[in-house]
């Protein structure tokens, strides 16, 4: 984990980011009893009316209390005075002095964080299991609903926006069976767009927003909207510019390893900022720019040799150390789901727009496009990704008990090697740590291809 | 008549439609599927409703990973080795590639994609409220445009009309089903004979009723009531003899092969001629509250539902009845709502079985020895 550690020190803006994931639980209780906000569970990137509505989104697993080591608790706190900046130019100076003992300190951090965050999933997914979830669902859905038994009787509401997952549709219903508290508050996406479908969901997107407001007793106006899509935009807009600009090209602000630590890092975060979408966005254009700063500065590594592997789908739970040993290998893991599911996407925010119907537009853009509403269009959205990342290789994880992602796995098979001629290879995937062995041997033999 | 003589008849009628010209268009099990427009288009529709084996569930693997739901890994299966008995599969014109659940789609697109068989595209949304209501009529709009296109005319509202009467006449026979004295698993295939051949088994239905009614058939004394629920007994799949050996006896197939069908039947007033037949439709997409599909009320339902026969069971017959919950395994609808539905009934005293199973030889005498022991509980 040294490699991890030694690196991304470099970044204030990622300590930031992971503080802000790991203390989550603080920030929350504050926000709930001492602010009297109200708050909203939401999983996959759909958070924006909640920020809209003046609410605080919340990705479920956020509500834990992680266990954080004393170390970052101390950088939390003498960020609190001294500012982010300060603290993370400190820890490189003595980093550089060599301190060995400092170095240590900086790896457990980073380790910690890391790790905290995987075991934490792994306690939920078995807390899923053990409150009646099959053990037959795929990683995802078992970690939320632990996540929801541990923790959803805190949350005021549930924004619940359906995909054409048939398992995350009922998940989403199971919710008020596990609490009944929360007001569950639903968008139905049409699954195609035909005729006035679009209009369908515009009023769907109305009629959640009613919901919001009775939920907050105050009005959601076209101008709410409008403010946080500006905010959301400049969120996308940096981490489209660090998946195309900075993921794909041939020099890297760090090492590759590193990189998709970071990466990984965002995917988990971009789904409800952290709660605060203008501190998070302040974050990721923060981390844009010392990237930048840093290759600027020729301070990294070339990676011009390393064959870019696509790694994905892993927003429903993958094996995290695959991205360190494919850099032990020779390759970089390029991660980039929620691009490839069209998530990434900007919504006009201009004063005559109709917010609800650029909101639909944008829901419905990603159902067609995107993730798609059959194999078809779904494994197009891969093909799209991995040409536009310019990838050498793609690794497609196969989630046990996926009936939606994973089933296409044949068919992607056969279109990367029609239409793209390049290799790719499937890792099933059911528990993190369970099979790194075997995820080893795989990406091992995967590798000699490239070289 | 045993399941292979039932697919033996059917393969004949099957025959006998195409040498008539008519095309057929098949769909996985799906209680949303607009069967009446197929039928006024002058197509067959073919619900593919067959249970499946280890050699089908081996065959999709190929194209799907095992953790795929086992009646969806037989589908392909079926037309990946096309046993003998389903040879009738080779006369499928089209296949509707739908959003049941995913797997659904997943397996209408490949048998469509690997087994050179054009797919025409009908989904659903899973809230039923106001809005999806309009959009369930744009999809059948879309699908009735698909229809013409093939035919190369257009479906008369007359013809749509006609068809619906069709159906909706069929349901109600079929619904008289529930209250025959018969053994489950007679009862099973007198549905299963009549949602494989569709409308035209109507009169042959009428008359077996009207046998059974005046001949009602002795079920043991000893054997325990059951309401089935959850995922459907499909053809060629000896579940039901497990029960029935088992000392259990299916009163009630709460399934979709069953009355989950039948139920769908429309107010003969509202199939009014000046109305437009897509609204008909749509008012019963509206009505199928039921549906393992929807959300987020399916459980509310579900629960009520039960509950409502149970109480009315014991209190009329003056029996205990069972529900078994049959849970085809990786079913994303069923499977995920099991462990709340059964938490639910058995607080309003009602025991429930959950069942998981595939179509694997292997498992029978666990599950045997599972449905035993939960009838023995009945006593």
């Amino acid at each position: 984990m040294s490699l991890i550690a030694d690196e991304i020190i470099s970044f204030s803006s990622v300590l930031r980011i992971a503080y802000n994931l790991l203390t989550g639980r603080n920030y929350l209780k504050r926000k709930k009893f001492r602010e009297k906000e109200k708050l909203v569970a939401v999983t996959l990137p759909f958070s924006d009316l909640a920020f809209a509505a003046g609410t605080v989104p919340v990705f479920p697993i956020r509500m834990h209390k992680f266990e954080i080591s004393q170390y970052l608790t101390y950088l939390g706190s003498a960020s609190s005075i001294f500012g982010w900046n300060a603290v993370s130019n400190f820890l490189s100076f003595v980093k550089n002095l060599g301190i060995e003992e400092v170095s240590k300190i900086v790896d457990d951090i980073i380790e910690n964080v890391i790790d905290t965050i995987n075991e934490k999933y792994n306690e939920m997914y078995d807390l899923g299991i053990e409150n009646g979830i099959s053990s037959d669902f795929c990683y995802g859905l078992k970690s939320l609903v632990g996540s929801h038994v541990s923790k959803g009787r805190n949350v005021d509401a549930c924004l619940n926006v359906t995909i054409r997952c048939s398992a995350y549709n009922k998940y989403l219903e199971s919710l008020k069976s596990i609490n009944e508290g929360p007001r569950q508050i639903w968008i139905d996406i049409p699954p195609r767009n035909l005729g006035n479908s679009l209009e369908l969901l515009t009023d769907n997107i109305s009629n959640a927003l009613n919901e919001f407001e009775k939920l907050t007793g105050n009005n959601v106006k076209d101008n709410d909207l409008r403010d946080h899509f500006k905010i959301g935009n400049q969120v996308k807009r940096s981490y489209k510019n660090i998946i195309y600009d900075i993921s794909a090209s041939d020099f890297y602000p760090c090492n590759p390893a590193t990189f998709s630590e970071i990466m990984a890092l965002l995917s988990i975060t971009f789904q409800d900022y952290n709660s605060n979408a203008v501190r998070y966005r302040d974050n990721i254009v923060s981390l844009e720019k010392e990237m930048r700063e840093r290759i600027r500065n020729g301070i990294g590594m070339d990676v011009s040799k390393m064959p870019r592997i696509f790694v994905t789908p892993m927003f429903g739970g993958w094996e995290p150390k695959s991205h360190e040993i494919i850099y032990e290998l020779g390759g970089r893991a390029l991660y980039a789901d929620w691009e490839l599911l069209k998530l990434l996407e900007e919504i006009p925010n201009g004063p005559h727009t109709d917010p609800s119907e650029e909101y639909a537009r944008f829901l419905m853009r990603a159902t067609e496009t995107g993730i798609g509403c059959d194999n078809d269009k779904l494994t197009d959205s891969y093909l799209r990704m991995a040409s536009d990342l310019n990838a050498d290789g793609i690794v497609f994880f196969q989630l046990f008990g996926c009936h939606s992602i994973s089933n296409c796995y044949a068919m992607l098979r056969e279109k990367v090697r029609r239409e793209l001629e390049i290799p790719i290879t499937a890792i099933t995937f059911n528990r993190i740590g369970e099979n790194v062995e075997q995820v080893k041997t795989r990406l091992g033999a995967f590798m000699e291809m490239f070289k | 008549m045993d399941d292979s003589s039932l697919l033996s008849e059917f393969t004949l009628f099957l025959k006998e439609k195409k040498q008539e010209g008519i095309k057929v268009i098949a769909y996985l099990a799906h209680d949303n599927i607009p069967e009446e427009l197929i039928d006024a288009a002058g197509f067959f529709p073919l619900r593919l409703i067959f249970g499946g084996n280890d050699e089908l569930m081996d065959a999709s693997h190929d194209f799907l990973p095992p953790s795929t739901c086992a009646f969806a890994q037989s589908c392909i299966g079926l037309f990946s080795v096309k046993p003998n008995d389903y040879k009738f599969l080779e006369m499928v014109d089209y296949i509707i590639v739908s959003n049941h659940c995913v797997s659904d789609i997943c397996v209408s697109e490949i048998i469509s994609k690997y087994f050179n068989i054009p797919r025409l595209n009908f989904y659903v949304s899973y809230t039923i409220n106001e809005n999806s209501l309009k959009y369930f009529k744009l999809e059948l709009q879309d699908f009735r445009n698909q229809l013409e296109v093939i035919i190369d005319r257009k479906i008369s509202d007359d013809d749509i009309h006609n068809s619906i009467l069709k159906f909706n006449n069929f349901k109600k026979k079929l619904l008289e089903i529930n209250e025959l004295e018969m053994l489950g698993s007679e009862k099973l295939k007198l549905i299963h004979k009549s949602m494989l051949f569709g409308p035209d088994f109507l009169h042959d239905l009428e008359n077996l009723i009207q046998k059974f009614k005046h001949t009602p058939q002795s079920v043991s004394n000893t054997s325990k009531d059951v309401f089935l629920t959850g995922c459907s007994i499909f053809i060629n799949d000896n579940f039901i003899d497990l029960i029935e050996e088992g000392g259990g006896n299916i009163v009630f197939f709460d399934t979709w092969i069953g009355n989950h069908y039948y139920s769908q039947i429309i107010e003969s007033n509202l199939i009014d001629i000046e109305t437009d037949p897509l609204d008909v439709l749509v008012l019963k997409f509206k009505n199928n509250i039921y549906g393992d599909h929807s959300v987020p009320n399916f459980l509310e339902q579900k629960v009520s539902f039960i509950q409502k026969y149970s109480e009315n069971y014991t209190k009329n017959k003056g029996r205990k009845l069972g529900v078994i919950n049959h849970i085809i395994k990786f079913c994303d609808h069923i499977s995920l709502m099991s462990s709340f539905l059964k938490d639910t009934l058995q607080e309003k005293g009602i025991q429930v079985l959950n069942l998981e199973r595939d179509y694997s030889r292997a498992n029978r005498g666990q599950l045997s020895t599972r449905i035993e022991a939960y009838l023995e509980m009945m006593k």
